[in-house]
């Protein structure tokens, strides 16, 4: 069911995409930074569900807030001419990584328990 | 199972949002044509140039905005004053004459390019393959004689030719106005276009381009040629008007 909606989500947001117009250059700097912290957030809602203590206030809340957030400090970065963008694309994408080592453990786990149940129950019909 | 439904909806919604942004993003990036590239100075370099013209073309943007706001309070407050209106309209005449206008008319259109068949091995022991590409005394030539030919607004590659303007060469490409072009070079003239085709004529500079030094030329009339305004300022400081 989440695996259909985060493929319907990205077909209809790819096309909306494709026609919506495109930004000017300097703001593209922000809505890459706000894709990645978006990103996260979706991979962080994965891992969540994954773990059963998905909260949708939450999930909804961080995934506005990490993306302003992200924007907010690029914004200031480039203010006080430092690049504070790339520590927010370090934690986010660090975060990414984690995130999906634990969706990857799980699908691996979820496979090798099939597995040996099939194992298990061949060796019954067997016996 | 609603709970479950509600999540769906919410991460697929999430999606939409996220791929749209992707899909943007990515196009704004290569609707520039820059990529990332390794090195950082280059990248720095490549972003305050494109910072620097967005810049530039919203400016502009402004100051036509502006140019057209002045344009209509003249008319505005010159409405209904037969002398301030005559002087509006000599406003209007000497800005085109100037150049400082968009204009549009009948005249020839000029297509001027390098020759591209030869190559090292094919062109002759004698022959200079510095002929084979255009130069800027070529289009200096070429306008000059369109001018003598009576063209009332040239441009070339867009940049309108002035009293004021400057054709010179600049390594690989050449400088008009102070704006870097390179070929193949479209050159346009506004004004009768049976005196301007004598431009073309048999033994004329431009036919000698084209059969002598065997560049690319292509020449033709066009009933609806628009040329572009000049952009540049004129300056008088010293040079005072004798009455």
């Amino acid at each position: 069911m989440i695996i259909i909606a985060i493929i319907l989500g990205c077909v209809i947001g790819a096309i909306i995409g494709v026609n919506a117009p495109i930004i000017p250059y300097t703001y593209s700097t922000f809505l890459a930074i706000a894709v990645v912290a978006a990103l996260d957030s979706v991979f962080g809602g994965i891992t969540s569900v994954i773990k059963k203590n998905f909260d949708l206030t939450i999930f909804i809340t961080g995934f506005f807030c990490n993306s302003i957030l992200s924007i907010a400090l690029t914004y200031l970065g480039q203010r006080l001419n430092i690049d504070i963008y790339l520590a927010a694309l370090v934690v986010f994408v660090g975060r990414m990584f984690t995130n999906l080592t634990i969706i990857r453990r799980y699908y691996v786990d979820l496979w090798k328990s099939k597995i040996t149940q099939k194992v298990k129950s061949g060796k019954k019909a067997e016996e | 199972m609603n709970n479950k439904n509600k999540i769906s909806l919410v991460i697929g919604g999430m999606c939409i949002l996220l791929s749209c942004g992707i899909a943007i993003q990515v196009r704004t990036i290569t609707g520039i044509g820059s990529t990332t590239g390794s090195n950082n100075t280059e990248n720095t370099l490549r972003d305050s140039v494109l910072r620097t013209k967005e810049d530039y073309d919203n400016l502009y943007e402004d100051l036509d905005k502006a140019e057209k706001l002045l344009e209509q309070e003249r008319n505005n407050a010159t409405e209904n004053n037969t002398e301030l209106s005559e002087l509006q309209e000599e406003i209007k005449t000497k800005n085109t004459q100037l150049g400082l206008t968009d204009v549009t008319g009948k005249g020839v259109i000029i297509e001027l390019d390098d020759n591209h068949s030869v190559s090292a091995n094919s062109i002759g022991l004698l022959t200079d393959p510095n002929s084979m590409i255009v130069h800027d005394s070529d289009i200096l030539y070429v306008v000059n004689e369109l001018k003598n030919a009576g063209a009332e607004a040239i441009s070339v590659n867009d940049q309108r030719i002035v009293a004021n303007t400057v054709i010179e060469c600049d390594g690989s490409v050449i400088k008009i106005n102070g704006v870097k072009v390179g070929a193949p070079f479209t050159i346009k003239a506004i004004g009768m276009p049976e005196t301007l085709k004598n431009v073309y004529r048999t033994q004329g500079y431009l036919w000698n381009l084209k059969y002598y030094y065997l560049l690319e030329v292509d020449f033709q009339t066009s009933e609806n040629i628009t040329i572009p305004k000049y952009t540049g300022t004129y300056k008088f400081e010293y040079a005072q008007a004798n009455n």
